[in-house]
């Protein structure tokens, strides 16, 4: 009998005892060496968990800087507009308004894949660097979120805190800095850990436009190991584990910032 | 304008809904250096959003409000650096949670008066010792009793060294228990000479504290009087049925 290169592979450095188990032991084990071990295809693995929290992180700041400065105009808008005086600084704060409000509207009112498939394929045509396409998806589609969240964290702090702070002096944007901000920061920051963990798990449609990210490696593998299930499971499970690490990390990061306060 | 006049309203009208509602309709008041004035009067009557018009933290829809002279509804004017002078005290105290009771004090001193902090820490530590409660400078508001918070509010406001300070209702929203300690500090601060204006439903403290007394009734005002002629001798009938059933 004919046995393939990837067999005698593993009947080399396979346990006596495991080719003499059962058959669904040594079928499951054949299955995770063509997956994961055979010509190091763990290394793919890496490399697209590595590009998964490259896009991650990138995407984050990305969202983070959109998403203050978009809530911010929208805030400083509804809070103003009524006291204003009509003049240059009204106008071009109604404009960005304006515009923030579009963004809001259509980044929140379309699919994600089509966004990233019209940025990858439209917009930056030109550019070869799939992760910087990627982060641009990801970023301006977090950001509209991470906007949302900040803006109802400032909404809920009462007014009177700003009203404390305008009757002791300070102008609106001071007030926001030092008394608005720090607040809300701290109110918002569950949800935005939230947002962050959606976001972790939302890149792994980056493989839509070829960007070989963690879900894609193993989809990859697959192809060419020839095995259904198991680089499925292993990639679920490293995104579980990276979930839980930093669900657990934030968790320590919110019971130091409250302890502050008792 | 008379020298020793600090806080001119004349006219002040606030208006919403295209002048159907009518929160004030031409109050006119002078505020003189020294002196304190209690504004009382049912609720809804007007006198929060009085006090309120007087640092334009409500912006009036008519009438001028002079302070030191200077029309301060005018939109050239840095309401900012007028504000500075004008202490206020809410209802809510308004501490801000994030900070000590230390931060809280030297917050504006140090980004606004650009003082250093040690300047700042030893000025908010002497005030606290005033109101006796230069122990708790360390702590968060959230772990300050209602009177202590509402005491820290009034000592957070004197550190910007005001020319007049601004009352609203200080101690309705504490237990009955700790309105007197926050009414201690009040008059001490009228006795020193501070410049007051304070809305209250504590008859007792405008009858002893006050110099004047202004009596507000759907957005105007219908008497004004030292507290003895007031209390004795009430002219409006809507000043005497109010003051029949809160005395």
């Amino acid at each position: 009998m004919k046995v393939s290169e990837t067999m005698q592979a593993w009947m080399d450095i396979a346990p006596e005892w495991i080719l003499n188990g059962p058959k669904w032991i040594g079928d499951f084990c054949y299955d995770f060496f063509k997956s994961f071990i055979y010509d190091d295809r763990w290394m793919q693995y890496a490399e697209g968990l590595g590009n998964t929290l490259l896009l991650t992180a990138l995407a984050l700041v990305l969202g983070l800087v959109l998403g203050v400065i978009v809530s911010l105009i929208r805030v400083s808008w509804d809070n103003t507009h009524t006291e204003l005086q009509p003049g240059i600084g009204k106008f071009f704060l109604g404009l960005g308004n304006a515009i923030c409000k579009v963004y809001l509207t259509v980044i929140r009112g379309t699919p994600v894949v089509v966004q990233i498939m019209i940025i990858f394929f439209v917009i930056m045509a030109s550019s070869n660097n799939k992760i910087l396409a990627g982060v641009v998806a990801f970023g301006i589609n977090s950001g509209a979120y991470v906007a949302e969240i900040i803006r109802g964290g400032i909404m809920s702090i009462d007014r009177g805190q700003m009203e404390a702070g305008r009757s002791m002096g300070f102008g609106y944007v001071p007030t926001m800095r030092y008394i608005i901000l720090p607040q809300a920061f701290k109110n918002v920051l569950p949800s935005l850990v939230n947002e962050f963990i959606v976001l972790l798990k939302e890149t792994s449609i980056a493989g839509y436009v070829g960007l070989t990210d963690l879900t894609r490696a193993a989809n990859i593998v697959r192809g060419v190991a020839y095995v259904d299930f198991l680089p499925l499971l292993g990639v679920a499970a490293i995104y579980l584990i990276l979930v839980l690490f930093f669900t657990w990390l934030m968790g320590k990061l919110e019971r130091r910032l409250r302890s502050s306060e008792r | 304008m008379s020298d020793n006049i600090i806080i001119r309203a004349t006219e002040v009208k606030k208006h919403f809904k295209g002048g159907q509602i009518k929160a004030l309709d031409g109050v006119s008041a002078d505020i003189k250096k020294g002196e304190v004035v209690v504004i009382i009067g049912p609720s809804g009557s007007g006198k929060s959003t009085f006090l309120r018009c007087l640092n334009l933290l409500e912006v009036p829809t008519g009438g001028q409000i002079f302070f030191n002279g200077v029309d301060i509804t005018d939109k050239k004017v840095d309401i900012n650096l007028h504000r500075q002078k004008m202490g206020m005290v809410f209802q809510h105290f308004n501490l801000f949670p994030h900070m000590t009771i230390l931060q809280n004090l030297t917050l504006a001193p140090i980004q606004l008066l650009k003082k250093t902090r040690e300047e700042a820490e030893s000025k908010a530590l002497a005030l606290l010792e005033r109101v006796g409660l230069a122990d708790r400078a360390n702590a968060y508001p959230s772990q300050l009793s209602g009177g202590q918070k509402q005491r820290v509010a009034i000592v957070r406001a004197l550190a910007m060294e005001p020319e007049v300070m601004l009352f609203d209702e200080p101690t309705s929203a504490l237990d009955p228990e700790m309105v007197g300690e926050v009414l201690e500090v009040m008059k001490q601060l009228a006795d020193e000479g501070m410049t007051m204006v304070v809305v209250t439903h504590e008859m007792g403290f405008a009858r002893e504290v006050g110099d004047r007394v202004l009596f507000m009734a759907d957005g105007k005002l219908l008497e004004e009087g030292s507290p003895e002629e007031l209390f004795r001798n009430p002219q409006h009938h809507r000043l005497q049925d109010f003051l029949s059933k809160v005395l």
